[in-house]
């Protein structure tokens, strides 16, 4: 029932404008019905930029499939690079989505119903992302399906031992839950898209994709349940997946990998890159769209809370890592960690310190957390800084183990940045094309918290 | 025990307090001869006690103040009962003077001068780990957790007169800074007083573990306070079995992620087979101590996550009392199983002590408890969604 507020006493309404059941359904319903010619000019430039570059990225992994993976900056003792660092950075974006529409509805949090549809799609591009790297890594993309353990006549599996299998599954699941629950939540208001459709054939693919949704009490009935079981079962799924992820370097016993604090340190660190994304792109969303009246300040300033929380978080595992690192007394990971903290890598360090750790602190001030400036500014610092995160951890120990004649400094070539930029163009084209054709705010559920809404709205 | 419906005041104890007065003596007192007999056995017994009761009110501390920061409105009728049990911690301090004034020796291996003059690695911790400096940690942990929880009490106190627009908002002011000083000195402190029993071993995630544990002991002896209450007809209109699915929820939430926490740092370890991290659960799987082992897993896990599951037991007071007991028995199994290798390497049996020091303890902790929750109204009467709060219903 709760969620944040100004007056301890009064509870403000979570969407503002007056709204009534018909204005929220026109508002939201009329950005994906406008014909292609009054498509926001915005979204033609920024869907041109974003697909050029998806695009030269294609063209630069059909490189990387013809020459090798030596065209990265990997080497000696480097072997895992910029693409072990970009799947583990989108993996984590991909966090906020599952984590708004399942954890905070298990928590009651009403105020999530504004955000949770774009937070879930992003969830998945995300993922989609993510997927990409550890399959064209592999060298021979070709065989990519050797991943999963299929029977052969070789006999040859993967090993079951290896947390690289464990993501397979795990990310797979997550993906394939995150997609369910996606499009659970979408079909009453495919249905209202449905409903409107002026066009036979649009009124067709909406009708198949809406499943035959005609809003009875039973469907209704039906459909909470579907949802409140969909959110137990994503909730583990939420900290399965990143767990997994950290045992990728936790169960090495690489100085600087392997420390137990690392499966909820990583997924504590998801759920603060996937909220500075999330707010990234609702800022501009939201002034694009013109939807101040449905995500309010007071949602921006709930999100502002969350990553505040998450980074001190994020702050807490580094600080009771380094002071393990001496209090441990292994002269390997106090070597690591002050060769982090000063080595040739220590401008990655701090880059990621001061943007996760530090820059997060100015939320508690309130006029910082309602400042719209400050936290699009603050939510991409914390983007870089969760890069150079998954960067410093991956590289820095590899680059400097235990043998010192085998150090070696990591150098990205111009493929490695080339990939993981045109993953963003990835990212965004999915997600613009996400913005034109489906509703953006979750239609039926933002209907429920406000007032109208209340069986007993118009007795007096 | 009797109560003014109309001003939500305890009028008389009736004969518990004197009760719980004269268990905790005759507990202590039978914790002294215990001490002369063996006075190791007697320290370790000692420590699971005193910690166990301490994270009931760390427990009750952090519900405190997550109560504020999330501004939640279906705990506003047991916050008063959880800022109790927040007041009552500083007295553990008082519990904590025998370990540090005499128990050091016979409990941490560290303290012993001519242990850190042959051991390498004990030399490199001396500047953290050395009598002073325990003593010195100890006394600011609790001077933070004393200072948060009177600041908040002595707030709560003063919405109960008359309600003040700002009460609450400060209140939720102090949580916020209060929350990263309890994230800090729980954790130091767990590593102080348990980790440091075994002072090579390490684990990054050990004050997390600790924490889980806190916050499922305080709510599992909230439940158990509220069905006592009941028992004797008090806040039985107020508090329903919808508060009850409640605290059944983040009983079963917690359960889980005390095990997720357990697990991650067992799994890593294990994988990782280093000996240096190995050896201390080669300790608890020796002997009968794999016996210990194996109760965890099926007992803090296993049986709490299938009998909490589903809808029916978390609104069955019945239910909602068996397994708080069974939480709170756990958790010092648990706290056990941390503490007691250090003394019985090979082979655990359990001392009359652990039971004596336990009742003692407790007891007093319960008494002072007892003596708070009488002092005030029991519920805070002018909080503005207490309404709310008592009409709360789960959907």
């Amino acid at each position: 029932m709760s969620s944040t507020a100004d007056s301890t006493t009064v509870r403000p309404p979570l969407i503002s404008g007056n709204q009534t059941f018909s204005t929220i359904t026109q508002r939201i319903s009329e950005i994906v019905e406008i014909e292609v010619q009054k498509t926001p000019k915005a979204w033609f430039i920024a869907f041109g930029i974003s697909s050029s570059l998806a695009g030269g990225m294609g063209l630069m992994i059909a490189y990387l499939l013809w020459e090798g993976t030596g065209i990265w900056g990997l080497n000696q003792p480097a072997g895992w690079g910029w693409a072990i660092v970009n799947f583990v950075f989108w993996v984590g974006i991909g966090h906020a989505g599952t984590l708004i529409s399942a954890i905070l509805f298990l928590f009651r949090q009403k105020w999530r119903t504004s955000i949770n549809r774009f937070a879930e799609a992003m969830t998945i591009f995300a993922v989609i992302c993510a997927g990409m790297f550890p399959g064209i890594h592999v060298g021979r993309a070709w065989v990519a399906y050797w991943m999963f353990p299929l029977p052969n006549q070789m006999d040859i599996w993967p090993n079951f031992r290896s947390p690289l299998l464990w993501d397979v599954f795990a990310v797979s699941t997550y993906f394939t839950v995150s997609c369910l629950f996606w499009y659970v939540g979408l079909i009453p208001d495919l249905a209202t898209l449905r409903d409107r459709a002026k066009s036979g054939i649009r009124k067709v693919l909406l009708g198949i994709a809406a499943l035959g949704w005609r809003g009875s009490n039973r469907q209704w009935s039906n459909y909470e349940k579907a949802y409140l079981i969909l959110a137990g079962l994503a909730t583990p799924l939420v900290l399965s997946v990143h767990t997994v992820v950290s045992f990728d370097f936790a169960v090495g016993i690489v100085p600087g990998w392997h420390t137990t604090i690392f499966p909820p340190y990583f997924v504590a660190g998801a759920i603060f890159s996937g909220f500075a994304m999330v707010m990234t792109l609702a800022v501009i969303a939201r002034w694009i769209y013109k939807l101040e009246d449905f995500i309010t300040m007071r949602h921006l300033e709930n999100m502002n809370k969350i990553m505040l929380l998450t980074g001190m978080l994020v702050g807490y595992a580094y600080a009771c890592e380094f002071f393990i690192s001496w209090y441990g007394g292994n002269p390997y990971e106090q070597s690591i960690f002050i060769n982090r903290a000063t080595g040739p890598y220590a401008w990655a360090y701090w880059t990621m310190v001061s943007c996760n750790v530090l820059s997060p602190q100015i939320f508690w001030f309130k006029k910082c957390r309602t400042s719209i400036p400050v936290m699009f500014v603050v939510s991409i610092l914390i983007n870089i800084g969760m890069w150079f995160e998954r960067f410093v951890i991956t590289v820095t120990s590899l680059s400097q183990d235990y043998l010192p004649s085998s150090w070696g400094y990591y150098i990205p070539t111009v493929y490695d940045v080339g990939i993981f930029i045109g993953s963003f163009g990835l990212f965004l084209t999915l997600f613009l094309l996400f913005l034109r054709f489906l509703p953006m705010i979750a239609i039926a559920e933002v209907k429920g918290v406000i007032p109208e809404a209340d069986p007993h709205h118009y007795d007096h | 025990m009797k109560w003014d419906k109309s001003t939500y005041r305890i009028q008389d104890t009736g004969i518990y307090g004197k009760l719980l007065l004269a268990v905790g003596i005759a507990g202590l007192a039978a914790s002294a001869v215990g001490f002369n007999a063996d006075s190791k056995q007697f320290y370790h017994s000692y420590l699971t006690a005193y910690v166990f009761w301490t994270s009931v009110g760390l427990g009750a501390l952090f519900f405190t103040m997550v109560h504020h920061l999330v501004d939640a409105t279906w705990s506003v009728v047991v916050r008063r009962l959880s800022e109790c049990l927040m007041v009552t911690l500083p007295v553990m301090f008082i519990f904590l003077l025998p370990i540090v004034g005499h128990g050091i020796h016979d409990l941490y291996h560290w303290s012993h001068a001519d242990a850190v003059a042959h051991d390498v690695l004990l030399q490199h911790k001396a500047p953290w780990l050395n009598t002073g400096m325990f003593i010195g940690r100890s006394v600011i942990y609790f001077v933070c957790w004393t200072v948060i929880g009177a600041v908040l009490y002595k707030t709560s106190l003063r919405q109960d007169q008359k309600h003040e627009e700002g009460l609450l908002g400060r209140m939720r002011m102090v949580s916020g800074p209060g929350m990263v000083i309890f994230a800090l000195t729980l954790t130091f402190s767990a590593f102080d007083w348990m980790m440091s029993l075994d002072p090579h071993w390490y684990s990054t995630i050990f004050g997390v573990y600790f924490f889980a544990g806190s916050l499922l002991s305080a709510l599992a002896f909230m439940t158990l306070w509220i069905v006592f209450l009941q028992s004797n007809q008090i806040l039985t209109d107020e508090i329903t079995v919808e508060h009850f699915h409640d605290l059944g929820k983040l009983i079963f939430a917690f359960t889980v992620f005390w095990t997720y926490i357990a697990f991650s740092q067992y799994f890593l370890i294990w994988y990782g087979n280093i000996p240096e991290e190995t050896v201390w659960y080669l300790h608890r799987w020796e002997g009968n101590w794999k016996t210990i082992s194996l109760l965890l897993v099926f007992a803090h896990f296993v049986i709490p996550f299938a009998v909490l599951l589903s809808r029916v037991p978390k609104r069955s007071v019945r239910m909602m009392t068996i397994m708080s007991i069974w939480m709170l028995a756990v958790h010092w199994i648990d706290l056990y199983w941390l503490i007691s290798p250090n003394l019985h390497k090979h082979h655990f049996h359990f001392s009359w002590m652990d039971a004596a020091t336990f009742v003692g303890i407790g007891g007093i902790f319960i008494f002072c408890f007892l003596k708070r929750f009488a002092a005030q109204p029991i519920i805070p009467v002018n909080d503005p969604k207490l309404r709310e709060s008592i009409h709360f219903v789960n959907i």
